[in-house]
């Protein structure tokens, strides 16, 4: 796989990303990366501010008509692409649990969870642990077509355990590799792998 | 032969917690308090024990639970497998603790060609049979075989639905009922064994041989005649706390129905008029589950011609104006203490009832730009900024901006913490924007329509997330006040009787010597507020009014906190204290 494209299409997936972060998500050296996001930013195809770097417009487009080729390999496999069926599905349950979360329902009105169930919270843990079971042999079956996605399959986990034991911010802080943070980049990565577009 | 790895619930005793799990044991008190619920028996720790030891079912255990299955046939006077009456059966997990990784539940078992008919015949509704036995394969392929479940269309029937379950799932769906049913059966048993529950166990030392028990319970059916119906019923109401039974009727329908949304339920007057017995006999349910758990309960119900079941009764969740009423009522009418009532009422749900609103009358004269689904509650004014790079530009300046986009994606998480509010024209409660916008607790409203905002760019308008709407300019905000409402002021004596770090509001702390966080780098974030707050003995500003704040200000000896409104500060305290000391 070409590193320059992985760089940029790392890039696309972590927006605002440090070298550090493309790195472990695209599975490159972290030195390497940090190397080929400079050259980047020469040339003008990426933005640095303060250590983030972000990709231009030119060179969203260009990653997007890059894909196609970069990515025949999937989007010819029955096998990856049923995986990837199999993704969407649970998606849909993955973003109830997300509003389960975040929403309480009081006698049929939603109102924010403030998290001072913990009963009702761990329940919520446990059902992201229980989606997080089914998910996991179509990680395995997407990762047997693309191998670098492996590394989604280990932070969701990491991500998972740590709201288990209690450090609930895990679940789907924004600001942090948070399972729903993996979740929404690996997402990200698949529609852009397959060529879809985000139903939202 | 006595029975020696199952027990059924009829009423006769309570059976030890640790024999047959939380949920039996609940089922089985309300029995033994004379409340009707459906009739079940229970698959004990000691057989999930044994399955564990010998990786199968123990001797007798598959002839008790078939003889299990007969008493269940006799007492609801229905048959499993077979019509004019068909007894469909429910599966639940029980540990004698509530622990994550336990199988969920499954519905319907007993459900099956002939049985979909017969149920057809009796309902008059043949939809919902298949429906049932098309959800009933959904969930089985689900949960027993751990499978990706295809959707399956509901038009295909039968044979080809169990087709497809077979193809996704590792091993087929089993032919008879009876093997469905041990399978399940076997699946919770499986459960106690898995990464969650063992990882739980690890860490809060249980021990692995505690086993989990298997409840099966007759379904009952709210759809079989005009007579049948089913609802929610909580014994006082969750979002006001007036003392007043709250809840819904569904005539002539199944829970699904309810939780759907398709049909739009009914007022308990409805239930009144209509079933005049057993509405009474709910109520009066309602008191003696209050009574018995000292709380608000939420039960769930139905009504199978005419004869009522309590399908589940647990604590009531709520509103936190309905919190601060319900705790304040409960300890004038001696169910609770001062201090239970306390611990009833969060931080967060004190600082939710006092935070800025839109002033009375505000909204009414003012003219709505968008409206949409509110998904964060709050209320934010700004100008309007369709970029978040420009939001956050702005911000940093600043300046008050309303971040206004289509839709959010990742790549605008910067620009959604740099607003006061935020708002999208497409997406729902599950939409990203909405997702985020909780996270981070800002006001947001989403769905707004097709170029409903993105045109307005650089108008200043007022985001309220509790309505969704979006209002032209700037309106007036008004801050409620802690010692105006009558329930909130009986709080806050308890609280400032019992709090161990005293709260004074601005205008009384004049000449009190406290250190000001407005005015120290790093003031703002609750995670400095430890070595910063080194020494001090009074403190205001910055993050200490937050629950980090609070508990940073207990652990570093400050004995006085500055800040407005004081209920929540107390509260948070009272907390922190409180989880401490266990």
């Amino acid at each position: 796989m070409n590193e320059k494209h992985l760089v940029l299409h790392g890039l696309a997936i972590k927006k605002h990303g440090t070298p550090e972060a493309v790195a472990e998500l695209m599975g490159l050296n972290e030195d390497r990366a940090r190397q080929l996001m400079d050259e980047a930013v020469a040339n003008g195809r990426v933005n640095e501010a303060g250590g983030k770097y972000m990709l231009t417009p030119m060179a969203q487009m260009s990653l997007k008509s890059a894909y196609s080729k970069e990515y025949a390999d999937p989007r010819g496999s029955e096998n990856f692409l049923q995986a990837y069926q199999n993704f969407e599905r649970i998606n849909v349950d993955l973003k109830q649990i997300i509003t389960d979360w975040q929403t309480l329902d009081v006698g049929g009105d939603k109102v924010p969870n403030d998290h001072s169930n913990s009963e009702y919270d761990e329940q919520v843990i446990d059902s992201l642990g229980e989606l997080h079971e089914r998910v996991e042999p179509v990680l395995d079956q997407l990762a047997g077509g693309l191998s670098r996605l492996a590394i989604y399959k280990d932070k969701l986990l990491a991500a998972l355990e740590k709201a288990e034991d209690g450090d609930i911010q895990w679940v789907s802080d924004a600001k942090i590799d948070s399972y729903h943070t993996v979740w929404f980049e690996l997402h990200e990565d698949l529609l852009r792998i397959t060529g879809n577009e985000r139903d939202e | 032969m006595p029975e020696q790895w199952t027990i059924r619930l009829d009423g006769s005793e309570l059976p030890d917690k640790q024999l047959i799990g939380g949920k039996a044991w609940s089922l089985a008190r309300m029995r033994s308090l004379g409340l009707p619920v459906p009739p079940a028996f229970v698959v004990t720790t000691r057989a999930c024990k044994a399955y564990q030891d010998q990786q199968d079912f123990p001797d007798g255990l598959i002839d008790e639970i078939r003889e299990g299955v007969h008493w269940l046939e006799a007492q609801s006077g229905r048959c499993f497998g077979s019509g004019p009456e068909a007894l469909l059966l429910s599966i639940r997990s029980g540990a004698p603790i509530s622990m994550p990784g336990m199988m969920d539940t499954v519905l319907n078992l007993g459900i099956n060609a002939d049985t979909a008919s017969a149920l057809a015949e009796e309902t008059g509704d043949s939809r919902f049979a298949t429906d049932t036995y098309r959800r009933f394969l959904e969930m089985y392929a689900k949960i027993v075989l751990k499978a990706a479940p295809p959707e399956l269309d509901p038009d295909a029937g039968p044979d080809a639905w169990l087709e497809a379950v077979n193809a996704a799932a590792p091993s087929p769906v089993p032919d008879t009922l009876e093997e469905r049913l041990m399978a399940a059966i076997r699946a919770v048993f499986d459960s106690w064994g898995n990464r969650r529950a063992r990882r739980y166990r690890k860490h809060n030392n249980i021990p692995d041989d505690l086993g989990t028990a298997v409840v099966v319970q007759a379904m009952v059916f709210g759809n079989l005649d005009d007579n049948s119906g089913t609802g929610v019923l909580f014994s006082r109401n969750p979002l006001t706390g007036e003392r007043e039974p709250y809840g819904e009727y569904l005539t002539r329908a199944q829970g699904e129905d309810v939780v759907s949304g398709e049909h739009t339920p009914d007022k308990l007057e409805a239930m009144q008029s209509r079933q005049p017995e057993a509405h009474a006999k709910l109520l009066e349910a309602a008191r003696v589950l209050e009574d018995e758990n000292g709380d608000v309960q939420d039960i769930e119900f139905t009504v199978q011609k005419g004869e009522l079941f309590l399908l589940q009764s647990r604590t009531a969740k709520r509103a936190p104006a309905a919190a601060v009423r319900i705790a304040v009522d409960m300890q004038r009418d001696g169910i609770i203490s001062a201090d239970q009532a306390l611990a009833r009422v969060t931080s967060t749900q004190a600082r939710a009832l006092l935070a800025p609103r839109l002033a009375e009358g505000a909204a009414a004269a003012a003219s709505v730009l968008a409206s949409g689904q509110g998904a964060c509650p709050g209320v934010g004014t700004g100008r309007i900024v369709t970029d978040s790079d420009e939001a956050e530009t702005r911000a940093e300046g600043g300046e008050a901006v309303v971040l206004a986009r289509r839709s959010t994606s990742p790549e605008d998480v910067h620009g959604m913490l740099a607003a006061r509010a935020i708002a999208t024209e497409t997406g729902g409660s599950t939409s990203h924007a909405a997702v985020v916008s909780r996270a981070l607790g800002r006001p947001c409203v989403v769905g707004c329509g097709e170029a409903s905002l993105l045109a307005h760019a650089g108008e200043t308008v007022t985001v309220d997330g509790d309505a969704g709407k979006v209002y032209a300019g700037a309106l007036e905000v008004v801050v409620p006040d802690e010692r105006d409402d009558p329930a909130l002021v009986e709080l806050l004596a308890w609280a400032v009787d019992r709090a161990p770090i005293r709260v004074i509001r601005p205008d009384e702390a004049q000449g009190l010597d406290a250190l000001d966080l407005d005015s120290i780098d790093g003031g703002e974030d609750p995670e400095r507020l430890p070595e910063l707050l080194a020494g001090a003995s009074a403190a205001r500003g910055g993050a200490i009014a937050s629950d980090a704040g609070v508990a940073a200000a207990l652990n570093a000896g400050v004995s006085a906190i500055v800040a407005e409104p004081t209920l929540p500060v107390m509260l948070a305290a009272l907390h922190q204290s409180r989880a401490r000391n266990g």
